[in-house]
């Protein structure tokens, strides 16, 4: 069991997300950065898809009951155990009665605590991922508040030869102020015209503060819509269509001022123009990306994403490698 | 009716496809969808991960290193052809009566709190929806929205919620309204909403971009399972049930919402057989006949 000294800014439990359940409105949650919840995992031994912790912006302090082994992973946030600062992309043994501080990070937003074992919370609908909105999943449905006494598995059999790995630096991200985001142009974006393709494509977006779990809001350039008749039944404004089922990642247009990237805790359908879907490789770039930091949309093509799916996996089918 | 054009497909990124069956609402469009999806699901595909029927599309989630994206493409587009007539579908569904206390206090109030998002900042949402459908009397709109069924389109967006659509209406005999400019990030739990040609009932508080006309004295989800009609899977929203609202005053509101919370309340529900190829047939006639005295 880990105690919640400090909850920091919010942390939730997450895990590789909740798949099946999106005809009943339910999104998938999950762990917002795959790529360095994974390696998190990797490190203490775990198959990927336990639960670990998910912090944003400011990690908090969590004390040990138990003799376990963690790592930390994501954004850089300052880390201390009992006082000692504590490196990041490695693993560490602590014991019983050791205290993790963790502070804020001066780049990118979330940081893993993940666990050899894994936080154990029940099941609901087939994860153990926070869905806030609704209250399912996670810690009692919400995020981690002080007091709050996380369970926490034994250490997998052999964990303790995981002690001492760390992440070579070429598996570590950078984060930076500016991203280029991968997007598979489509959906209903006809309801655009070239011009307004265009100016999407070639502008520089800006992160709102109005970003979260369930979506990223950006500002950019005015873009007009085509002025011809929404469909029946979509409402009269040009930015609405009939209302849609929204993949994960799609780039939507409320009004020519403001576009909406859903993210894994998205809202899971609605009828503004959408444009395309960023692939879900780059899903990561956007949950590490803080307010008023840039990004450019990229359109790629199926195989282009597909191209980059096979390069992340070949990337961490190398890292599992050196750190067995 | 059911002569629909092709059915445009497109990828969403690497994991899903997205497939209009047309651009303008038509409860054919939905009926495909349902039938489609239907199909899908019985087959149980390895790699499929979601399967979701929309208002006149549907979405099909997979893992795309399992199943190649092309070859899934060429798949659906197979099932869309020739395995999903929907005059073949015979539904077995549920008529749900919703008491609704519409233009209330709590509605306006959140009007009120976003009205920089709001096509028509002057007006509370009611007010803007009667004025944009030509209303200028309370009472005409209100018995013209309660007397129509919807049918359940699509569920979504937050769990629990239904967008539903008017059952045997022409386009345009139908309740319309824009949506907000930019969603709310809070609308009242229970809200309900009217957004295009479709009406949705908030589950939770949360985010919103449909005008809030009134409010429903009872949930359409319930995580503690305490009402009975929800006992089942928490939500009440099923694709295919028709919704009938009654309209009701404050009182009525807060007795029905003083049984809710003591678990009392019992809801309306009729189980009826619904046929999509008798609805092309008769329209408005079987609306009626499926109604009956309800």
């Amino acid at each position: 069991m880990i105690e919640v000294k400090d909850p920091g800014l919010w942390t939730t439990v997450q895990d590789m997300g909740r798949v099946g359940k999106y005809h009943l409105g339910i999104p998938p949650s999950g762990a917002a950065d795959k790529y360095s919840f994974l390696i998190g995992n990797l490190l203490v031994g775990n198959p990927v898809e336990f639960a670990a912790l998910e912090m944003t912006l400011i990690g908090g302090e969590f004390e040990f009951h138990k003799n376990l082994i963690i790592a930390l992973t994501g954004a850089p946030m300052e880390a201390y155990l009992n006082h000692q600062p504590l490196s990041l992309w490695e693993t560490h043994y602590v014991k019983e009665g050791d205290i993790l501080t963790i502070k804020a990070c001066p780049i990118g937003v979330k940081s893993y605590l993940c666990i050899s074992g894994g936080v154990n919370v029940p099941d609901v609908l087939g994860s153990k991922s926070t869905y806030e909105l609704s209250q399912i999943g996670g810690f009692c449905g919400r995020k981690l508040i002080a007091g709050d006494r996380i369970p926490i598995n034994e250490p997998l059999p052999g964990a303790s030869k995981q002690i001492g790995k760390f992440t070579p630096l070429e598996f570590v991200p950078s984060f930076h102020h500016f991203q280029e985001l991968r997007v598979m142009m489509g959906m209903t974006g006809y309801l655009m015209n070239d011009h307004a393709l265009k100016t999407f494509l070639n502008s520089e977006w800006s992160v709102s503060h109005e970003s979260n779990r369930v979506a990223y809001r950006y500002k950019g350039p005015k873009v007009s819509f085509t002025e011809q008749h929404p469909p029946f039944g979509a409402g009269n404004s040009f930015s609405n269509v009939v209302d849609i089922a929204y993949p994960i990642g799609s780039v939507l247009f409320t009004n020519e001022e403001e576009l909406i990237v859903l993210q894994n805790d998205a809202t899971t359908g609605g009828g503004f123009i959408t444009i395309g879907t960023v692939i879900s490789q780059d899903l990561d770039l956007i949950a590490q990306s803080r307010p008023l930091s840039k990004c450019r949309f990229i359109a790629v093509t199926i195989d282009q994403a597909m191209q980059a799916r096979a390069e992340r996996t070949k990337k961490l089918d190398a890292l599992v490698h050196l750190i067995k | 009716m059911f002569n629909l054009p092709e059915t445009h497909f497109n990828f969403g990124g690497d994991e899903y496809i997205y497939a209009e069956i047309s651009r303008d609402m038509r409860i054919e469009s939905n009926f495909k969808a349902l039938a489609v999806t239907d199909e899908l699901r019985k087959r149980e595909i390895p790699g499929i991960i979601d399967i979701v029927s929309s208002n006149s599309s549907y979405l099909v989630r997979y893992n795309p290193d399992i199943i190649s994206a092309r070859d899934l493409l060429d798949y659906l587009k197979e099932i869309d052809l020739t395995k999903s007539d929907p005059t073949k579908l015979h539904f077995s569904v549920r008529i749900v009566e919703i008491p609704a206390w519409y233009d209330d206090p709590v509605s306006k109030e959140f009007s009120y709190r976003f009205k920089n998002r709001h096509p028509s900042p002057d007006l509370s949402d009611f007010e803007f929806v009667m004025k944009v459908n030509g209303f200028t009397d309370k009472e005409a709109f209100i018995k013209c929205h309660s007397e129509t069924p919807y049918l359940i389109t699509m569920v979504g967006f937050l769990p629990g919620t239904a967008w539903h659509f008017p059952l045997g209406l022409q386009p345009n005999e139908i309740i319309q309204a824009p949506k907000y400019n930019s969603p709310r990030t809070e609308t009242p739990e229970r809200g309900i909403g009217l957004g295009g040609a479709f009406n949705v009932i908030y589950p939770v508080n949360g985010p919103g971009s449909y005008q809030l006309i009134g409010r429903s004295a009872i949930p359409v989800v319930d995580q503690n399972n305490q009402l009975e009609a929800l006992k089942e899977t928490s939500f009440l929203a099923r694709p295919g049930d028709i919704w009938k609202y009654r309209p009701i005053n404050e009182s009525q509101y807060n007795k029905i919402s003083s049984e809710v919370k003591t678990g009392k309340y019992r809801y309306k529900m009729k189980e009826i057989d619904l046929s999509p190829l008798e609805y092309a047939e008769k329209g408005k006639q079987y609306v009626r006949e499926l109604m009956g005295d309800f």
